[in-house]
């Protein structure tokens, strides 16, 4: 009824066009650390699956890598719009759009990651709450030496 | 993998000359003496020039032929700015341009709707959304953040690794792929022709073939009435078999729309 | 008369407690409050009413009967067990010849509350057991909720719900104004309710309930104000001997079901051939049964060396010291033991280990009455010697058999009669700490007499019976129980034992007439003083108060008169299943001892605390180190903290190190794997947001050139 047929070279550039969307969005999430650019390049790396969706229902002659493209922007759009108003949540409690800065889920016995920046905060500035204190994982919890959260308002907020 | 390296030459170097490009074009994290961005871009350009050719070459007409490079060079080139750039300004700019370009691939794989859609919705909502948070959050130019990237020659090796082993398995083993669509009509209107001759009788010493399995009609297989794109099938692939999917997806929208009314706006400005 | 009206009298007996109990605890701390007396005494009322009814009318029960609510469907199928497990005493002679007609009992059948599935036939038909009996047929364990009472427990009854009634008129006014005021009456209907359950059981395991149950109720009591860490501790110490008393009570119960196949009293109790039966194939689980049930009863009547929680349990507010450990639950143990007769007889050794304790019992507790200063604790080391004098009684059954029904009826009379004049002594000993200012030690207050006119007279007439003055109620049980024990060691082949328990039981006798009122000359004779608690005019009791002293003191007073010269007590008593009418008659030689006995104690402490009161000084110097013995309890704390605590600390410490070292070691070691294993890849936590993507990343891409490479 039907036979196998190999991709014809239009399809085969398409889908790497497609790889090469989806891998340039994935150096743009490792190595920028700008938070606005993060969810830029993650829509980046949506494009190339989509661009592949779509190529893969013409090749199979159906409607459904359309139909699940539709869903991906549904998310997309989902998506941008969570991450912008957490972006925008996040700014307000350090000024920055360093993605470094937090850092507050690491072991408690890892250094502070750094990187020598010319301008910026090199810390969280003490001026953020609302954000609850974790316990650090895998041992008893100790005291770890920090002020820079001590409140005297919220006693109940400095570090046990 | 050498028998891939010899054959397609163009690849290997289109990848080689593109990862050098996008390491030039990456921020360095010197304020004083950043390097000039132009031989990066034509790096970049020609690798990525090199790469799609790589693909291999066809017959088709000129006009898809143009545009096919127009648009994948767009696209490309813009997301290889986009995430070099050291002004997130920028950055969402060249994204905008990136998702033209893959609007145009998108209507070159004749999904028009599709590429309606997504200009519509990444350059008139999104994009605009981004430009907004980024004049918002950052007033004062490019940050020391933006102008220094992490992980840059980890980052970029091995993406380039992974891309190359793809699209070796792409070009040497090319899939095979049933096109029953195509096959079925062109079939049906032989069929057709000449329906005055009664169908052959099996003879009865040929052995019986098996039944054909039990496929459940699904709405989303192109017919000659809704070929691939086309609105009509579209819509009833979408509302017939993924009604259920539509209603999930339209339930996250309005729940990611209250999320994030609920997250942005500081609480004693109002608003939740 | 017919059952039909016992039926629902019965019911109400518990019925009434149990409904103001759960009125007091759910609505008192809001609503009722300062009011929650209310319920607590027209539901003791109501059950008193009932009791005296249930006394009065089952006399005139033609025959014993079953009566109550229809059962289930599903037991309608075995309406002959029923039936059959209460007139079983009718149809199958009993241990004396008498006829059905003569033991008078009603049950009252009220649900289903154990049913177990029968266990697998073990086709293992005991030769002895000829008698056909439905309850036998290892029909697994079937224990119904039903209100059973005989002479026995009527009398029990009328006893429990009069006492309780008076108690609780003297509580609202003693506990007033406290804030656990609704507390202490909701725990007090729970104990009627409870104690009520325990006399009208029908069978071991229900007995057993109840028996926790009020031993529930005690703990609560004791620990009223567990604020206060000496009664947090005596209520702890009170729960756990009780522990070691029940734990006999449940071997009890279990050999009972092993050796009867049944739990039901009627069923163990009322068949004397099967007893017999039984003991002859197996001549030791009788015995064995009945070491077992005494333990259970030691631990609840506090008898030694299980006596140690009584003392301790006088933190508990007066009122209960009077109800729950001087004339009701302490007094359980007396009761299942007499209960249990039917088995008793056949066990000499028990009986004469029952015999022994309570002299032994008697005679430490009255010595350490001797010395004590604390007033309540006098009066609760005279329960405990009291209850001794119980046990004493009931096991001369020991030398002759025919004894036994003399035995149990002066066990159950000076039960009975202590009941009223012990709670007597209690509830004034609670009026005078309560116009001392909760003070009572008694070198601290004297001459009380002219300040608290009635606390004196009824405080005297409860000293005078429980001294055993003629005419009083403790003459004529304490006369019965040496009656008793006199008659013992005249026959038998254990005169010479009953003779030496003859002699303790009389020096007690001399040494509980002399403490009593070393207690009485103490407290109201002598220069009068109080406490500076007491403030400079102490407060007689409130007429709350002082109306149920005086009912107590006309009980003390008549009751032994109305009751024992009559025989109406033994005459009532004899009635109980698995015991005989027999001639009761006058002993004068006996009277005439006891007489002479509480005259010269009286006469005694009379000499040493109001006509010479520095003699005790010097006899305390002189004998110090008996003295100190007595003052110190015979330092039974002591050596049951070494003997028993000391030895269990030592197996629990030796516990916690093998948990420690060896359990946890070993999960720990389990628990360093992971850790290890965890300390090598932890670092890649750094809270870099990248990083984790990137290490996804980079697994991602290995395994995509693993996975196509290969291919």
């Amino acid at each position: 009824m039907s036979e196998m047929t190999p991709l014809n070279y239009e399809e085969l550039r398409s889908l790497m066009v497609a790889a090469g969307l989806f891998v340039l969005g994935a150096i743009g999430f490792l190595t920028r650390r700008n938070l606005i650019l993060l969810v830029l390049s993650a829509e980046l790396m949506l494009h190339g699956v989509s661009l592949s969706l779509v190529t893969f229902g013409k090749i199979h002659q159906n409607q459904e890598g359309q139909a699940f493209t539709i869903f991906v922007l549904t998310v997309a759009a989902c998506e941008a719009g969570l991450a912008l108003s957490l972006v925008l949540a996040l700014y307000r409690q350090t000024h920055s759009l360093d993605i470094r800065l937090w850092s507050e889920l690491r072991e408690f016995d890892t250094p502070v990651p750094v990187m020598a920046d010319a301008d910026g905060p090199q810390s969280l500035p003490s001026a953020y709450d609302g954000i609850p204190l974790l316990t650090p994982a895998g041992r008893q919890p100790r005291e770890l030496p920090r002020t820079v959260n001590a409140d005297p308002k919220r006693p109940d907020r400095t570090p046990v | 993998m050498n028998e891939w390296m010899q054959q397609h030459p163009a690849s290997i170097g289109g990848l080689v000359l593109w990862a050098i490009g996008l390491l030039w074009l990456m921020p360095s994290g010197k304020p004083g003496k950043s390097r000039p961005g132009l031989p990066g871009i034509i790096l970049a350009a020609a690798g990525v020039l090199a790469f799609c050719l790589g693909a291999g070459r066809g017959i088709d007409t000129l006009q898809s032929e143009v545009m096919f490079w127009t648009f994948a060079l767009t696209a490309l080139l813009c997301a290889a700015l986009m995430i070099t750039s050291k002004n997130p300004v920028y950055g969402a700019l060249w994204f905008a341009l990136a998702t033209l370009g893959t609007c145009g691939l998108f209507m070159l794989q004749s999904a028009p709707f599709l590429a309606a859609a997504t200009i519509i919705v990444y350059a008139g909502a999104v994009i605009v959304t981004f430009l907004f948070v980024i004049m918002l959050a950052q007033q004062s130019g490019a940050a020391g953040y933006d102008r220094r990237a992490q992980l840059v020659v980890p980052a970029v090796l091995s993406s380039f690794v992974l891309l190359g082993v793809v699209v070796q398995q792409l070009q040497t083993n090319p899939l095979k792929v049933e096109r029953p669509g195509i096959v079925a009509a062109e079939k049906q209107s032989t069929t057709k022709g000449s329906a005055t001759s009664p169908p052959p009788l099996p003879s009865p010493d040929a052995p019986i073939p098996p039944p054909p399995p039990v496929i459940p009609a699904m709405l989303s297989k192109a017919t000659p009435e809704t070929p691939v794109g086309s609105m009509k099938g579209l819509g009833r692939s979408l509302f017939g078999d993924y009604l259920f999917a539509v209603e999930l997806a339209g339930t996250i929208l309005l729940v990611a729309s209250i999320g994030a009314i609920a997250i942005a706006p500081r609480r004693e400005e109002g608003a939740l | 008369m017919s059952q039909e009206m016992l039926a629902p009298l019965l019911c109400l007996i518990p019925a009434a407690p149990l409904l103001s109990a759960v009125i007091t605890a759910l609505l008192g701390p809001k609503l009722l409050k300062y009011r929650s007396h209310i319920p607590c005494w027209s539901a003791l009322a109501v059950s008193f009413a009932a009791s005296l009814a249930v006394l009065l009318l089952l006399p005139q029960q033609n025959s014993a009967a079953t009566a109550g609510f229809i059962p289930p469907p599903d037991m309608v199928a075995a309406p002959e067990a029923e039936s059959g497990a209460a007139t079983a005493p009718a149809a199958i002679p009993t241990l004396a010849p008498t006829t059905a007609a003569d033991k008078p009992e009603v049950v009252v059948y009220i649900g289903e509350w154990l049913a177990l599935e029968p266990a697998p036939e073990t086709a293992e038909v005991n030769p002895a057991d000829t008698i056909p009996d439905k309850n036998r047929q290892r029909s697994g364990m079937r224990v119904p909720l039903e209100l059973r009472v005989d002479s026995i427990a009527s009398i029990m009854l009328a006893m429990v719900t009069g006492v309780s009634l008076l108690v609780a008129l003297f509580g609202s006014g003693y506990m007033h104004h406290d804030p656990g005021y609704p507390r202490f009456f909701a725990a007090v209907s729970m104990f009627v309710f409870s104690m009520c359950m325990l006399v009208m059981s029908n069978s071991f395991v229900m007995l057993f309930v109840f028996w926790e149950m009020v031993g529930l109720c005690s703990y609560l009591l004791i620990g009223f104000w567990f604020r206060k860490p000496s009664a947090a501790a005596a209520s702890k110490k009170a729960f756990v001997v009780n522990r070691i008393g029940d734990f006999g009570l449940i071997m009890a119960i279990f050999l009972i079901w092993t050796s009867f196949g049944t739990v039901d009293f009627a069923g163990v109790l009322g068949n004397p051939d099967r007893i017999q039966a039984i003991a002859a194939t197996n001549s030791g689980v009788i015995t064995l049964i009945c070491f077992c049930l005494f333990l259970g009863a030691m631990g609840k009547s506090a008898q030694f060396p299980l006596q140690v929680w009584l003392p301790d349990a006088m933190e508990g507010p007066t009122p209960v010291s009077a109800l729950i450990h001087a004339a009701t639950m302490v007094t359980a143990g007396v009761y299942l033991v007499a209960r249990c007769t039917p088995l008793f007889v056949l066990a000499p050794q028990a009986q004469l280990l029952v015999t022994g304790t309570g002299a032994i019992t008697a005679a430490i507790a009255a010595l350490i009455a001797l010395t004590q200063t604390d007033l309540k604790r006098v009066l609760a080391y005279s329960t405990v010697s009291q209850l001794g004098f119980m046990f004493m009684a009931l096991g001369c059954g020991a030398a002759d058999p025919g004894l036994a029904t003399m035995a149990v009826t002066a066990g159950m009379f000076h039960l009975f009669t202590h009941a009223f004049f012990k709670a007597l002594l209690f509830l004034a000993a609670g009026s005078v700490m309560h116009a001392m200012g909760d003070v009572i030690d008694m070198r601290r207050f004297s001459g009380l007499r002219k300040a608290l006119p009635i606390t004196h007279w009824t405080f005297l007439v409860g000293a005078a019976a429980l001294a055993g003055v003629p005419l009083l109620a403790g003459f004529w049980s304490k006369d019965e129980i040496l009656a008793v024990l006199m008659a013992a060691s005249r026959t038998g082949e254990h005169r010479l034992f009953f003779g030496s328990i003859l002699v303790v039981a009389s020096l007690t006798a001399l040494l509980t007439a002399f403490y009593t009122f070393r207690a009485y000359f103490m407290t109201f004779w002598g220069p009068e003083k109080f406490p500076e608690e007491a403030g400079h005019h102490p407060h007689e009791a409130t007429p709350i108060m002082a109306w149920p002293l005086r009912i107590l003191a006309v009980a003390a007073l008549l009751i032994g008169l109305a009751v024992g010269p009559t025989h109406l007590f033994s005459n009532t008593l004899a009635k109980t299943t698995g015991l005989t009418p027999f001639e009761a008659h006058f002993h004068l030689d006996v009277m005439a001892l006891s007489v002479f006995i509480a005259s010269a104690g009286i006469g005694m402490a009379w000499m040493l605390y109001v006509v010479m009161p520095k003699v005790p000084g010097t006899i305390a110097v002189v004998l110090k180190p008996f003295y100190v013995i007595s003052q110190g309890k015979f330092y039974l704390d002591e050596i049951l903290y070494v003997l028993v605590v000391l030895p269990l600390r030592g197996i629990a410490f030796l516990s916690t190190l093998y948990d420690r070292l060896v359990i946890d070691g070993l999960i720990d070691s389990l628990g360093t794997v992971p850790r290890v294993l965890g300390d090598r890849i932890r670092s890649l936590q750094g809270g870099v947001v990248t990083a984790y993507a990137g290490l996804m990343w980079f697994g991602l891409v290995v395994l995509v050139v693993i996975c196509l490479g290969i291919s």
